[in-house]
């Protein structure tokens, strides 16, 4: 998403590239979500109990701090908008490229989701030994060598770690509903 | 006096007692450096372990975690940018850039020599001072803790990086997260929106796990070819010299005293502790720099604040506890909880019915500092080998830990599922070039200024208390001098960058 700007720019500003206008775009799309959650919770906060102990009840730092970062959220908006109106459109296939690029991170967040999913169904052990070695798999170990300590990292992770702290520190960490 | 002092002496001084504290030294290191693992978590860990043992042997032992924990954080702040513990929050902004730069050995040894600095000067302070200071920090009402939480968030304008307006939003979303699950005075559940996993709110161990563990992990392997090549962590051969750090540490003084002084203060204040005192340290040290703008990409200056601030929060939190039986902290009630299982009544009479146990801690702060000294020039060699590490092994390794850690905070399966949300929220935010510490600072601080807010306009509902209340006062001034100086600093930062264009 690197490159330079439109030819088309009113003149006398600096070239913004494709970068910041994508980060542009990213901002936008971002603070107009936090926007929209934030006056979600705004209308959500003022049915909150008030109490006949104190001046502000339940509902009223909050709806402040809402307030606050609906504001910014509003500045923030404000000022990206700005910067789109002197970019050119990002070129075909730029969304692809990035997240092409950002594959392993990606690749990485997966299965990280899947272990969060897996751990309370199968449990800390079973859920750790998959995710540790497929984790370094995707980031490299290929070799017979890298492998071997791929897989006794996993076990020393899934296995060893379980037992650590079931019996040093005697905290039961999650048995897996399925098993 | 002096009889007590030798008493405690001659209990302290026995081969079972140092031996155990060794131990509690090298577990407290081992167990901060992990990222998720706390010093709550390990001083929890090791109490019932303590029960046997006579009751200064107990206490020193803890005492020992405790100090190890405190260097322990920061050692997975420096060589993986990600904080052991939420005290070691502002060492990740230099600590980690210097060892990015090439020199994780220098980035270790200044943190190790400030944090020992740092427990000798407030042990110096809890000795000489810990009466009067109690005094002070118990006289705090809630509008005095308001506006000493206002002043610690002026702190996210040093913290904003390069733009104000996004630092901003970062604190305010920190603010917000932290209003989630139980209403901190009636109880009434917040924006859970009937899930469960949001009932019981955020834990702010999750938001920092999550916030900078998973973001800077997936960070680290964005790049596939690097990544693929066996790329470590930090490029750099080990280089590991102490006496030159030491020299450098003592070459900033004032740094040093001002750093600890502001860990005592805010060590002794009952709710506050390290996870606030490393940052207010360090952005003290950014205002009162020579160079400022050195801050951020690995100054020195900044490890220094941050390491010796939080490792002097150790020596502060005793302060309330031994002078007025007020633990300053969840640490400081698992030791007090460790005398009262010996039968030891902690309150205003503890100094005066066993004077022998209480100098017996006063010493065993200081050897337990001299032997985290000794424990971690030893081993950091070891420590630095993590840097040869590849990617590959660090990233699924260090994301287990932060699972097991986020898990073993409350037993809880939901915290897992936060987890994995808060992680990609703040990869999100750092894509955004959004700064994460605001944020942190935020969800800290957050509960404490509500409550002491409401708290305060329950006790008198009138407004001008906060401005009438000589201590209340003169924080709220701070905090306007803070932003005062922090915007003229900006200023003067643009029209030098436009006179440079």
């Amino acid at each position: 998403m690197s490159g330079t700007s439109s030819d088309s720019r009113p003149q006398g500003r600096e070239p913004v590239p494709h970068g910041e206008r994508a980060k542009a775009v990213g901002h936008i799309v971002f603070n107009l979500a936090l926007l929209g959650i934030a006056v979600m919770m705004f209308v959500h906060a003022g049915g909150l109990p008030s109490s006949a102990w104190e001046p502000i009840g339940s509902g009223s730092f909050p709806r402040l701090m809402l307030a606050l970062l609906a504001l910014l959220s509003v500045l923030m908006i404000i000022k990206e908008a700005a910067k789109l109106r002197h970019t050119s459109a990002l070129p075909s296939g730029s969304v692809g490229d990035w997240v092409w690029r950002h594959r392993l991170a990606f690749g990485v967040l997966g299965l990280f989701t899947l272990y969060a999913i897996a751990m309370p169904l199968v449990g800390f052990r079973w859920a750790t030994l998959p995710f540790v070695l497929a984790c370094q798999v995707l980031l490299g170990a290929r070799r017979p060598r890298q492998l071997a300590i791929a897989a006794a990292i996993a076990l020393f992770m899934s296995v060893g770690l379980d037992a650590l702290f079931r019996h040093v520190f005697t905290i039961s960490l999650p048995r897996g509903a399925l098993l | 006096m002096m009889e007590s002092i030798l008493a405690g002496a001659d209990q302290l001084f026995t081969l079972p007692t140092m031996l155990t504290m060794l131990v509690g030294v090298v577990a407290g290191v081992i167990t901060a450096a992990i990222p998720g693992f706390t010093i709550t978590m390990a001083i929890v860990l090791a109490l019932p372990l303590t029960f046997t043992m006579p009751a200064l042997q107990g206490v020193a032992t803890l005492l020992a975690v405790y100090i190890g924990g405190y260097t322990g954080g920061m050692i997975s702040a420096a060589l993986l940018g990600i904080p052991g513990t939420p005290s070691a929050l502002a060492t990740t902004f230099d600590a980690y850039p210097m060892a990015r730069r090439g020199e994780p050995g220098r980035a270790l040894a200044i943190g190790i020599w400030a944090s020992f600095f740092g427990t000798l000067i407030s042990s110096i302070v809890l000795i000489i001072a810990a009466p009067p200071l109690a005094m002070i920090a118990v006289k705090l009402g809630a509008w005095e803790y308001f506006a000493l939480v206002v002043f610690a968030l002026t702190i996210v304008a040093s913290l904003v990086g390069k733009s104000m307006l996004r630092g901003l939003l970062a604190g305010a979303l920190g603010l917000i997260i932290a209003t989630v699950g139980a209403d901190p005075l009636m109880g009434v559940t917040r924006f859970s929106f009937d899930l469960r996993m949001l009932s019981a709110g955020i834990p702010f161990l999750i938001v920092l796990i999550g916030i900078f563990a998973v973001s800077q992990l997936l960070r680290e392997v964005e790049d596939a070819e690097e990544v693929k090549a066996g790329k470590q962590l930090i490029d750099s051969r080990i280089s590991f010299k102490p006496w030159a750090a030491m020299r450098e540490v003592l070459t900033y003084p004032f740094n040093l005293v001002r750093s600890s002084m502001v860990g005592v203060f805010i060590g002794a204040v009952p709710g506050a502790g390290g996870s606030i005192a490393n940052l207010l340290a360090y952005d003290q040290a950014k205002r009162g720099s020579k160079h400022p703008e050195a801050f951020g990409q690995g100054a020195s200056e900044g490890v220094i604040a941050s390491e010796s601030g939080n490792s002097a929060t150790s020596g502060g939190g005793l302060i309330p506890m031994i002078a007025l039986g007020i633990p300053g902290s969840a640490v400081d009630a698992v030791l007090m909880a460790a005398l009262m299982v010996h039968g030891i009544g902690v309150g205003p009479r503890l100094i005066m019915d066993h004077a022998d146990t209480v100098y017996g801690m006063f010493m065993a702060m200081f050897l337990a500092g001299a032997m985290m000294l000794v424990v971690c020039l030893l081993s950091m060699r070891l420590f630095l080998k993590v840097t040869n590490v590849p990617k590959s092994i660090i990233v699924p390794v260090v994301l287990t830990c932060c699972m097991v850690g986020a898990f073993a905070l409350n037993n809880r399966v939901t915290d897992i599922y936060l987890l994995l949300g808060i992680g990609v929220f703040g990869y999100l935010l750092a894509k955004l070039d959004y700064p994460l510490a605001p944020l942190v600072l935020g969800v800290i601080l957050g509960p404490i200024a509500e409550t002491n807010l409401r708290r305060a306009l329950m006790t008198n509902e009138d407004w001008t208390l906060f401005f009438t209340r000589p201590i209340s006062l003169a924080l709220l001034t701070l905090a306007a001098l803070s932003i005062v100086l922090a915007l003229r600093y900006r200023l003067k930062q643009r029209r030098q960058g436009l006179a440079l264009d």
